[in-house]
C-alpha cells in the first residue's frame, strides 16, 4: 500500500515523534496550577464548613429559625454556596458523647445568598422533645458556630421540566422548603406560581405563618391555603389535605378580580411531610392520575416507630447486637439496638459517618456489609442494583439483625 | 489511631477503571501490596451510574469497547476474563444511525465490517467494497496497535510486520482516507466517532482515528447492572486479591524525595509511606501543585504538560422519561446529528458554550431492556465541547446556564427527531465539565487526556515513554495516558502503569520470585 510515496510513509513515525519533541520543547517552562473549572465545583460545593448564628427568631410557639451567615477564622471566610429552593443543609454537630450529622431544609431565599450581607436560615420546630431539636434550642444562640455543608437534594422547582403552576402539600416542619420558594417567587427569583396547602393540628402549630402572610399579601403568585385538622375554632379550610381539596386547589391562582378557572390546570405537586401523610398523599395522586412526572416529594427521613416500617421484623424489636466497624486498618466493636439505624449506633459511638437525607436516597452514607443480616427499609431505598447484590447499604435505613462486620470509609 | 499500615508497596490515586486494572494487573504478578484512594465514596469514576426517585441511570456515555463475545474476545473482555471479573455483558444492536439535516444523510449502520459496508452499499451502490477495503486497513491498524503497545520491536521488524501500521502513522484520518477517494457522503457517514477521540479529522491521526472505527464496527457492549457493574466487580476482585481500598480519600500530595517517591498525603490528613504511585489524577495537576516539594518537578514536566493540549469533555442531558421508547418513538438506540460533518466547522462550535448542534442520543433501553422499570426510558443526549468556553462561567450564574444548555440540546434533538422529549421528563440532570471535576476532581474537567493530535500522536508518546518519565516511582493511569481516553483505554492505561512498575521492580531485582523480591 502507499499513501504519498514509501520514503515519506515509512518515516511517518519518526517524523510525527520529531514534532511531538518540538511541541514539548517549544513550551513554557512556567507551571500554571489554577484549575478554574475546579474552582468553580469547589465554590459549589465547598464541603464541610463553619457559619456563625446572627439571629435566632420565633417561628411558631414551638418552632424558631436560625439565621447563618459566613464565619472567618484564621484569615478564611466560609462561603455561602448558591443553592435552590427545597435544597437542605447538612450539620455536622457534637452533642454530648454523639457526633452526629441532620439535614434541614433551608427556609431562606436563594437570592438572600446574594446579597451584600448573604446568609441562609433554617426554622426547626420542637413540639415535642428531641435529641438534635433540643440542642437547637438549648444551645445554639446568636454568636454560636456550627460546621454545616450545603447544598443538597434534587427537591428543587426545576423549569426543564416542571408545570408553570405548583401546588405544595405541606404537613408540620415540611413547610420550609416552600417558605424557601414562596420567597424565592417574591423576589422574582423563580418564574412559578404557588399554592401551598399546609396541614397543621391547631393554628398556633403553623410554621412561619406570618411570614408566609406576609409574602401571600404581596405576592400575587403565591398563595398559602391552610388546613387544621383539629382547631375547632379555625375559619378556613378543615380536616386533611384529601383528594378534593387538592382538587379544588388546583386550578390555578385566581386572579385579583376573583375569577378562577374551574378546571384543574396543569400542575407539578410538591410534597414535605411525615411517611404517614405522605400514604394518603401518594393515595390522592393517584386518584387525581397524577403521573411520577408531576409528583415530587422530599427526602424523608426513616419513621423512628420501626412499626412503621412495612416488612420490619417485630421479634427483632429491643433486641441488641455488637456491630465490628472497619475502617482502614482500625476495627472498633460498637452495641447496636435492631431498631435503630446503623448510622445512629455510629453516631451514638462517636464514629463519624456522613449521612445526609436519613432517608436512604441519597447515599452519602454508603458502606460495606462484611458479614452478618442488615434489614433495609423498602422506604426510600436508593440503592443501586449493583449495591444491593454486593451488599452495600445506605446506614441511614439498614437495621441490624445480627452481629456485624461492616465497613465505612475513614472520615 | 491509624487506618493504614506503616507502608504499602504501591500507592493508586483514584480507584476508577485504570486505577482498578492496574491493582488487578500488579496483583497477577504477585504484587499485592496495594492501597488505592479514591475521592469519591464508591469506585470506577464516571463508570458509575446515580439514582433518582428509586431508578438508577448511566452515568456517562457508556459502551465498553474491546470487549467481543465470550468465545472471542478482543483485549479488554480478555483481560477481564483472565482477572477473573465476571460482567454480564450486553451486546449494543448498532453502531449508530447517522443524520446529516443539510445534505439529507439519514442511515444505520451495525456493526461488522461487512454489515455496514454492505449497508452503505445499498444507498451508495458499488461503493461497498471499497468501504470493507478501508475498514479491513482500520482493523490491520487496530490489530498492531493492540501488538505494539505491549511488544516492543525495532523498526525494521515493525515494516515488516505491520507495514499498513507504519505506513499510515505519519498521517492525518482525512489524508489517509482521501486516498480512497470516497464521496462526500461516505466520508461524511465514517466520520461521526471521531468526537469521542476529541480532534478534527484533519489533525487526528490516521492511526487513533482506525482504532476507534475498527473497535466500535467490531460491536461494543454495555454491563446489565450499569457501569456500576463493571466497577464494582473490578473493586471486589482488586480487594479479594489482597488490596486495601478506601474511598471518601482525595490525595492532596505525592512526597517526594531525591527524585524518587516516598508517599503520599491525603486531604484528611494522613501521611502514607510507599515505593510507588500510580497517579489517576492529571500530570497537569500532579506537577503543578501535588508534588511536595514542587522543587522536585524537573522543568522537562512541566514543559511537557504545557505543550500538549487537552482533549474534549462531555455535557450531558441525562433524563428519564415517561413512556416506553415504543410509545414515545424512539427508534434508535444511538443517532449522531448535526447540521454539517466538517470536523473543523464543528471544532469551532465546540471552542463556545453553545449553541452544540453536533449530538450524539442513547437510549439505553434500546441496548439494556431492563434498564428502567416497566414504561419509561432512559435517554441521554451528549455534546464534547472543548473546556474553553467553560473556563470565566460564575457561580451565580452556574444553575441557569446548566438549564439554557439543556434546553438548547433538547430541542435540537426534537426539531431533528421530531420526537417530543420535552413533555415527558421525569427525571432530569445536566452535567458539564464543572460536574466532572466535582465528582472525579479530573483537571479543567477533562475527562479525555490530551488532545490526539498529530503532534502528540500516539505512537510518538510510545516512542518517548522514558523521556516522559520525571520522577521515579511515579506512573500515570487515567485518559492522558498513552493509550488515550475512553472506558477500554482506561484499563489498557491501568495496565501499562502495573507494568512500568514490575518493570522497575525487575531491574531493581525486587519482582516476586526474584532474590529480594516478595515472596508470592
Amino acid at each position: 500500500m502507499k499513501i504519498k510515496g514509501f520514503l515519506k510513509d515509512v518515516g511517518g513515525a519518526s517524523r510525527v515523534t520529531k514534532m511531538r519533541k518540538a511541541l514539548i520543547e517549544n513550551a513554557s517552562p512556567v507551571p500554571h496550577p489554577q484549575d478554574p473549572i475546579r474552582e468553580l465545583a469547589d465554590a459549589l460545593h465547598p464541603g464541610k464548613q463553619k457559619f456563625v448564628v446572627t439571629q435566632v427568631r420565633e417561628a411558631s410557639p414551638t418552632a424558631r429559625t436560625f439565621r447563618f451567615e459566613p464565619f472567618e477564622e484564621n484569615g478564611v471566610r466560609s462561603h455561602i454556596p448558591p443553592f435552590q429552593s427545597g435544597q437542605y443543609v447538612n450539620f455536622y454537630l457534637t452533642i454530648g458523647t454523639s457526633t452526629v450529622t441532620r439535614a434541614y431544609s433551608i427556609s431562606s431565599a436563594p437570592s438572600s445568598v446574594r446579597g451584600e450581607k448573604p446568609f441562609f436560615e433554617i426554622t426547626i420546630r420542637r413540639n415535642v422533645s428531641y435529641f438534635v431539636p433540643d440542642y437547637f434550642f438549648k444551645e445554639v444562640k446568636e454568636g454560636s458556630v456550627l460546621t454545616a455543608a450545603l447544598p443538597f437534594s434534587q427537591f428543587y422547582y426545576e423549569p426543564l421540566r416542571d408545570a408553570e403552576n405548583v401546588v405544595a402539600l405541606a404537613g408540620g416542619s415540611g413547610i420550609t422548603p416552600f417558605v424557601s420558594m414562596a420567597k424565592e417567587i417574591a423576589a422574582g427569583g423563580l418564574d412559578c406560581d404557588l399554592t401551598i396547602l399546609y396541614g397543621s393540628v391547631k393554628h398556633t402549630d403553623i410554621v412561619c405563618g406570618d411570614e408566609l402572610a406576609e409574602i401571600a399579601k404581596t405576592c400575587p403568585r403565591v398563595r398559602v391555603v391552610h388546613v387544621m385538622s383539629d382547631d375547632p375554632e379555625w375559619q378556613g379550610e378543615k380536616g386533611f389535605i384529601t383528594t378534593d381539596l387538592i382538587r379544588k386547589y388546583s386550578c390555578g391562582i385566581p386572579a385579583a378580580s376573583g375569577e378562577q378557572p374551574e378546571d384543574m390546570v396543569d400542575t407539578t405537586y410538591m410534597f414535605c411531610g411525615p411517611w404517614a401523610m405522605y400514604r394518603v398523599v401518594r393515595a390522592s395522586m393517584e386518584e387525581l392520575g397524577v403521573g411520577p412526572r408531576r409528583f415530587r416529594h422530599d427526602v424523608m427521613q426513616q419513621p423512628s416507630n420501626v412499626k412503621q416500617i412495612p416488612g420490619f421484623p417485630e421479634d427483632q424489636i429491643g433486641k441488641r447486637y455488637q456491630i465490628t466497624v472497619v475502617r482502614g486498618v482500625q476495627e472498633d466493636v460498637i452495641g447496636a439496638a435492631a431498631d435503630e439505624p446503623v448510622a445512629v449506633a455510629l453516631e451514638r459511638s462517636a464514629i463519624p459517618v456522613d449521612t445526609h437525607c436519613r432517608g436512604g436516597e441519597c447515599g452519602y452514607c454508603r458502606s460495606q456489609l462484611l458479614n452478618g443480616d442488615i434489614f433495609v427499609s423498602p422506604l426510600g431505598d436508593g440503592r443501586r442494583a449493583m449495591d444491593k447484590e454486593m451488599g452495600w447499604f445506605h446506614a441511614c435505613s439498614a437495621y441490624p439483625m445480627s452481629d456485624l462486620t461492616i465497613k465505612i470509609p475513614i472520615l | 489511631m491509624s487506618f493504614y499500615k506503616d507502608h504499602y508497596q504501591v500507592v493508586i490515586i483514584g480507584g476508577a477503571l485504570a486505577g482498578l486494572s492496574a491493582a488487578l494487573q500488579l496483583q497477577a504478578k504477585g504484587i499485592t501490596d496495594i492501597l488505592i484512594l479514591e475521592k469519591h465514596n464508591l469506585p470506577g469514576g464516571l463508570a458509575t451510574s446515580y439514582v433518582r426517585g428509586g431508578v438508577e441511570i448511566e452515568a456517562t456515555l457508556h459502551e465498553m469497547m474491546s470487549i467481543g463475545p465470550k468465545e472471542e474476545r478482543l483485549k479488554v473482555g480478555a483481560f477481564f476474563d483472565e482477572m477473573g471479573v465476571d460482567i454480564e455483558w450486553l451486546r449494543v444492536p448498532e453502531a449508530y444511525r447517522f443524520v446529516e439535516t443539510t445534505k439529507g444523510i439519514d442511515i444505520t449502520l451495525h456493526a461488522g465490517f461487512e454489515t455496514m459496508s454492505s449497508e452503505i452499499d445499498a444507498q451508495y451502490p458499488g461503493w461497498g467494497p471499497k468501504v470493507l477495503e478501508f475498514m479491513r486497513l482500520c482493523n490491520t491498524v487496530y490489530n498492531s496497535m493492540n501488538i505494539l503497545s505491549v511488544t516492543p520491536m525495532s523498526k525494521v521488524q515493525m515494516l515488516l510486520k505491520h507495514p499498513e501500521f507504519v505506513k499510515t502513522a505519519g498521517y492525518t484520518a482525512k489524508e489517509v482516507m482521501d486516498t480512497f477517494a470516497f464521496p462526500q457522503d461516505i466520508v461524511d457517514i465514517l466520520t461521526p466517532y471521531w468526537i469521542y477521540v476529541g480532534n478534527p479529522m484533519s489533525t487526528l491521526p490516521f492511526t487513533i482515528y482506525a482504532f476507534l472505527m475498527a473497535d466500535y464496527f467490531h460491536g461494543s457492549y454495555v454491563a446489565k447492572k450499569f457501569s456500576h457493574e463493571m466497577s464494582m466487580k473490578l473493586e471486589r476482585k482488586a480487594e479479594e486479591n489482597g488490596a486495601q481500598i478506601e474511598f471518601c480519600q482525595e490525595v492532596e500530595k505525592i512526597l517526594v524525595k531525591d527524585g524518587k517517591v516516598r508517599g503520599v498525603r491525603t486531604r484528611r490528613g494522613d501521611e502514607i509511606s510507599c515505593d510507588y504511585v500510580i497517579s489517576g489524577a492529571y500530570p497537569n495537576r500532579v506537577y503543578t501543585s501535588m508534588i511536595e516539594p514542587l522543587s522536585e518537578v524537573p522543568v522537562g514536566a512541566v514543559k511537557m504538560i504545557n505543550g500538549r493540549r487537552l482533549s474534549v469533555c462531555p455535557v450531558s442531558v441525562m433524563m428519564l422519561l415517561d413512556g416506553t421508547p415504543e410509545e414515545l418513538g424512539i427508534k434508535d438506540y444511538n443517532i449522531f446529528s448535526g447540521n454539517t460533518m466538517d470536523t473543523d466547522e464543528i471544532w469551532k462550535e465546540l471552542h463556545t458554550t453553545g449553541p452544540y448542534r453536533y449530538l450524539t442520543s442513547i437510549c439505553l433501553n434500546l441496548a439494556n431492556p431492563g434498564c428502567t422499570p416497566e414504561g419509561m426510558t432512559q435517554f441521554s443526549i451528549t455534546t464534547l465541547p472543548l473546556v474553553d468556553g467553560f473556563l470565566d462561567l460564575k457561580e451565580e450564574e452556574y444553575f441557569d446556564f446548566k438549564r439554557k444548555l439543556g434546553k438548547q440540546m433538547i430541542s435540537e434533538y426534537e426539531q431533528m427527531s421530531g420526537i417530543n422529549l420535552h413533555d415527558h421528563i421525569v427525571e432530569i440532570e445536566v452535567s458539564t465539565p464543572v460536574t466532572i471535576s466535582h465528582y472525579v476532581g479530573a483537571w479543567k474537567g477533562s475527562i479525555y487526556g490530551y488532545s490526539h493530535s498529530i503532534d502528540d500522536h500516539a505512537v510518538a508518546r510510545l516512542q518517548m515513554k522514558e523521556d516522559d518519565h520525571y520522577i521515579d516511582g511515579l506512573e500515570f493511569a487515567g485518559a492522558f495516558a498513552i493509550s488515550g481516553n475512553g472506558m477500554g483505554p482506561a484499563v489498557t492505561n491501568g495496565r501499562a502503569a502495573a507494568k512500568a512498575v514490575f518493570e522497575d521492580l525487575e531491574k531493581k531485582g525486587l519482582m516476586p520470585g526474584q532474590e529480594g523480591g516478595a515472596a508470592r
